[in-house]
């Protein structure tokens, strides 16, 4: 997995969690996880400075 | 102190009507959190300039969004209105997400009457806990509020101190450990 470097910091995040999030639109649906049927929202967190951010994951 | 950096935990004035008293309640906790030397602020849901012809992240405050993000956890100071939390209380909470997950939440409950919001505290676990906060197990309860500060906002019964002391040890300590476990556990 590649790590998600900080956006305000520029450290190597670490991700601590994941949610499922339903798909809302048909583009939405041709991305979810074709076995969850949910897209996958990743949680990461920068050990340095704190800074939490968030992306899907890839 | 925790990963080098202090804590920091703000404290939430969750309502914006005229003449809250659990204004006094926020400014009260706020100074037990000072004083434990743990970073905080006051946020004033009255002052955050969102509209409320949308809602959740579409209208995210940059300003309250950053505060939340950097934070260690929260203290929701809410009162209860009709056995349940302020409208406006849920209509800010809702405008974040990533910057809560795995982050310690206490709520303090204020209510004119005896029960010091133990009813609105039970309905904000469970959002709470779809916005990825964790809830601790330790609450104050602020009842009779109106009788419990003189007018200029001093505390007139002193066993409140002591109750907060311990519902911050608690708050503090799962600070610390989301922190440790946000910054260095891997969900996989």
């Amino acid at each position: 997995m590649d790590k998600m470097m900080c956006p305000h910091c520029g450290a190597a995040m670490n991700l601590h969690a994941e949610k499922l999030i339903e798909p809302n639109t048909p583009k939405e649906a041709e991305e979810a996880d074709p076995e969850l049927h949910a897209l996958i929202e990743e949680f990461h967190a920068c050990p340095q400075c704190g800074w939490c951010a968030a992306r899907r994951a890839r | 102190m925790a990963g080098g950096r202090p804590l920091r935990i703000p404290i939430v004035l969750g309502t914006v009507r005229k003449g809250r008293a659990s204004a006094n309640v926020a400014r009260f906790l706020l100074e037990q959190v000072r004083t434990r030397g743990i970073t905080t602020e006051l946020i004033d849901i009255s002052s955050l300039p969102l509209p409320t012809d949308d809602a959740g992240e579409a209208i995210k405050d940059k300003v309250f969004s950053d505060t939340i993000n950097v934070s260690d956890g929260l203290v929701i100071v809410t009162p209860e209105y009709n056995h349940s939390f302020p409208g406006m209380l849920k209509h800010v909470l809702d405008t974040n997400l990533q910057e809560y997950v795995h982050k310690a939440v206490g709520i303090a409950g204020v209510s004119a009457g005896p029960f010091g919001g133990t009813r609105v505290i039970e309905n904000m676990l469970s959002p709470m806990r779809e916005l990825g906060l964790v809830t601790i197990f330790f609450d104050v309860n602020f009842g009779n509020v109106l009788k419990l500060f003189d007018d200029s906002g001093y505390l007139l019964d002193s066993s409140f101190v002591k109750r907060t002391d311990k519902f911050l040890n608690e708050l503090v300590w799962m600070a610390t450990t989301l922190r440790y476990g946000r910054e260095n556990i891997s969900v996989r």
